[in-house]
């Protein structure tokens, strides 16, 4: 990888979250809200289908990031906020520009968007290239 | 009072009263199994090639931060209705009411490793009533230190969480 610039657009990257995985990782993390693996509690609560976690969200926005940085790169803070909710097996896109570039940190601009590209996650990534 | 008014003075009196939760001993297992969770073998082959060789396993980043709670319990009959319990509920234990995350910032000081002793330190710091475009709100603030058993700091979370009426509460937007 080029040394990184502010405005880099960093390839994105398409995924889905199965329900299988939101039971795991609520079962890891200890989360029995049941919005995230009853998918028919979550219909009563408007929502429609079982609701990805704002910390899996996290984990998606600071693993592409990592990924993009390479091995020698180190998670220093992620941010991000949650504007619509994303559900199992939805089509989503992770997608990140670089905003700024200090010495051997590098922030990004990140977000998860839906197929039609509405914004479920935005946030910012700090990493440390070391 | 409504429901959001009894939401906003249950957290307006916990503001800043910090409570300190046990989280235990880390271990391997327990950062392999969440990475399991994300689908990622790579890091559960490091770490056990790692413990294999008597060198530090350090947890996944986010492995504090994402984990909602170090209790044993509650079993499930202590639960809401919506499966929360108590201590990721603080502020709505009987009211008829919906919880999402609004969002978090997560700050990384110092990897936690396997065997280290962790403490979580927790506080409601803000509780705003907010009107949405789907209705009113209670926006609630939480601030969580992670420290190992030496004082230092780990993983700080600062996070909030939306409160709304239920869809079938008689206030509810």
């Amino acid at each position: 990888m080029n040394p990184p610039v502010a405005g880099d657009i960093c390839p994105p990257q398409r995924y889905t979250h199965s329900t299988v995985q939101l039971f795991r990782f609520s079962a890891v993390s200890w989360n029995s809200h049941r919005i995230h693996y009853d998918a028919e509690f979550a219909a009563s609560e408007g929502f429609p289908g079982a609701v990805v976690q704002s910390t899996l969200h996290g984990e998606t926005l600071t693993r592409y990031a990592l990924a993009w940085a390479g091995p020698n790169s180190r998670l220093e803070t992620a941010s991000w906020r949650n504007r619509t909710t994303a559900v199992a097996d939805e089509p989503l896109t992770w997608t990140a520009t670089v905003r700024t570039v200090e010495g051997t940190r590098v922030s990004l601009e990140v977000a998860v968007l839906k197929a039609d590209g509405t914004p479920c996650v935005t946030g910012t990534v700090h990493i440390a290239l070391v | 009072m409504n429901v959001l008014d009894e939401v906003l003075t249950r957290a307006r009196s916990l503001v800043d009263r910090w409570e300190d939760e046990d989280c235990g001993t880390v271990t391997v297992k327990d950062f392999c199994r969440y990475a399991a969770a994300l689908n990622d073998a790579d890091y559960i082959d490091r770490a056990r090639n790692r413990e294999a060789t008597g060198e530090p396993v350090e947890a996944p980043a986010l492995f504090l931060a994402a984990t909602m709670s170090w209790e044993d319990g509650p079993p499930e009959r202590e639960l809401r209705p919506d499966g929360l319990a108590a201590r990721e509920s603080p502020c709505t234990m009987g009211l008829p009411v919906r919880q999402v995350h609004g969002g978090q910032t997560v700050r990384l000081l110092r990897a936690p490793v396997a065997g280290s002793r962790v403490t979580a330190s927790r506080a409601v710091t803000s509780a705003e009533r907010k009107q949405g475009r789907s209705g009113a709100f209670v926006l609630l603030g939480l601030t969580t230190r992670f420290t190992s058993a030496d004082g230092t700091e780990l993983t700080a979370v600062d996070e909030t969480i939306v409160v709304m009426e239920a869809l079938d509460s008689p206030g509810a937007a």
